[in-house]
């Protein structure tokens, strides 16, 4: 698994490729809690290189979309895969967090 | 009062119950804390629809006494009868609705008229069913008496409505208590009142038992949903469930004024915890 990031005005964009499993899950947690520990707390994760999310992995989205609100960030997800898009709803994360289309209005939204 | 934190009103679905949320709004106001969004679904969104298009709780609920009577929901669909009888010549189709429910849509449009989601004074979601996938549509734009309408289209009793292109039926049918939308939409204290339905009296019709049977289903999806969302909040949800120590039925308007004064209790029980949230950050 990948993870590697940048920054698009205020917002950053961290792009994972790659399984999120209870081996890879640790990896973006650390990931994560540097970004956040270092004031960003305006996230987009860019999931169309993810292929598969297991429920260490939507731990892992839980924990950071917890973590960057109750910083006054958020974390939103762009380029959901539909196997993963169905993991999602059906553990009902759609319900709580948000889904753009793309980068581009998913940093827009963050204004 | 608020110090800068934002508060959500979550009115779940509960027919004449959805009441309480009026008397909560009554001691909020007096107390001076403000509501940011309102999120509400089945009987609970004609309240927080007129709460978010700017009206006085009093005046809210002046208009309840003299619209939601009675007879809004008396009339028998005659054709559901037949159908109901004569299912091969009557055929059910997505509109079988025992109750008619012409006076319900006029006493809905006299409430809310043409009013769009665009005139609300803080931001109105009003949860709904799509009726065909079963999936939860959150409505923010367009005409808020369609939203209304389509939320309050209690399966069986009243029919779904076609609005734009999907039929949309009762919002508790996917989520009885949207607390999601406000989680989504970033809300920091929750306030979320909702009510269980399942009456323990001799049911006496087979609307009854079917109403029970449908009380027994969304009273376990709403638990199922209580618990992801709890640990889904990243601050406060706090959650009022009122309790009525007679049952109240779907049709009880009468009992309103005793709904909202029991509504206005649960308000004064959650204000010292949520004004201690308030006055010290998370």
């Amino acid at each position: 698994m990948n993870i590697h990031d940048q920054q698009v005005d205020h917002v950053t964009i961290i792009t994972i490729e790659g399984s999120i499993d209870a081996l890879t899950a640790p990896k973006i947690t650390e990931h994560i809690d540097g970004l956040v520990s270092d004031g960003k707390v305006k996230l987009v994760a860019d999931f169309s290189g993810v292929d598969y999310t297991s429920s260490a992995g939507l731990r892992v989205l839980l924990a950071a979309v917890k973590e960057t609100r109750s910083k006054s960030g958020d974390l939103f997800l762009v380029g959901v895969q539909p196997d993963v898009e169905k993991v999602l709803k059906l553990t009902g994360f759609t319900s709580i967090l948000k889904i753009f289309p793309d980068i581009d209005s998913a940093v827009k939204s963050f204004a | 009062m608020n110090n800068g934190k934002k508060i959500a009103l979550v009115i779940g679905w509960g027919s004449v119950k959805c009441a309480a949320a009026l008397g909560l709004l009554r001691v909020l106001k007096r107390e001076g804390i403000g509501i940011d969004m309102v999120i509400a679904s089945g009987g609970g969104s004609i309240f927080g629809a007129l709460f978010a298009l700017g009206y006085d709780v009093e005046e809210i609920v002046s208009m309840n006494q003299r619209l939601w009577t009675h007879e809004v929901t008396e009339k028998t669909n005659r054709l559901a009868i037949l159908q109901l009888i004569l299912p091969k010549i009557f055929k059910v189709g997505e509109y079988f609705n025992l109750r008619d429910d012409q006076l319900m849509n006029e006493r809905l449009f006299e409430a809310l008229g043409k009013q769009t989601f665009k005139d609300t004074t803080i931001p109105l979601f009003i949860s709904a069913t799509d009726y065909k996938t079963g999936k939860h549509i959150v409505i923010s734009q367009g005409s808020i008496y369609q939203a209304v309408r389509a939320t309050v289209a209690l399966p069986l009793v009243f029919p779904p409505i076609q609005v734009d292109n999907q039929l949309l039926a009762d919002g508790y049918l996917s989520e009885p208590l949207p607390i999601g939308v406000a989680i989504q939409e970033g809300a920091q204290i929750i306030i979320a009142m909702g009510f269980e339905s399942i009456s323990q009296e001799a049911r006496n019709s087979f609307s009854d038992y079917l109403l029970h049977l449908s009380g027994i289903l969304s009273n376990n999806l709403l638990q199922a949903s209580l618990s992801f969302y709890n640990l889904a909040h990243h601050s406060e949800l706090f959650i009022i469930f009122p309790q009525f120590e007679d049952d109240i039925h779907m049709f009880d308007t009468h009992k309103v004024p005793e709904i909202i004064q029991i509504g206005e209790a649960e308000g004064e029980k959650l204000l010292p915890k949520l004004k201690q949230k308030l006055e010290f950050s998370q």
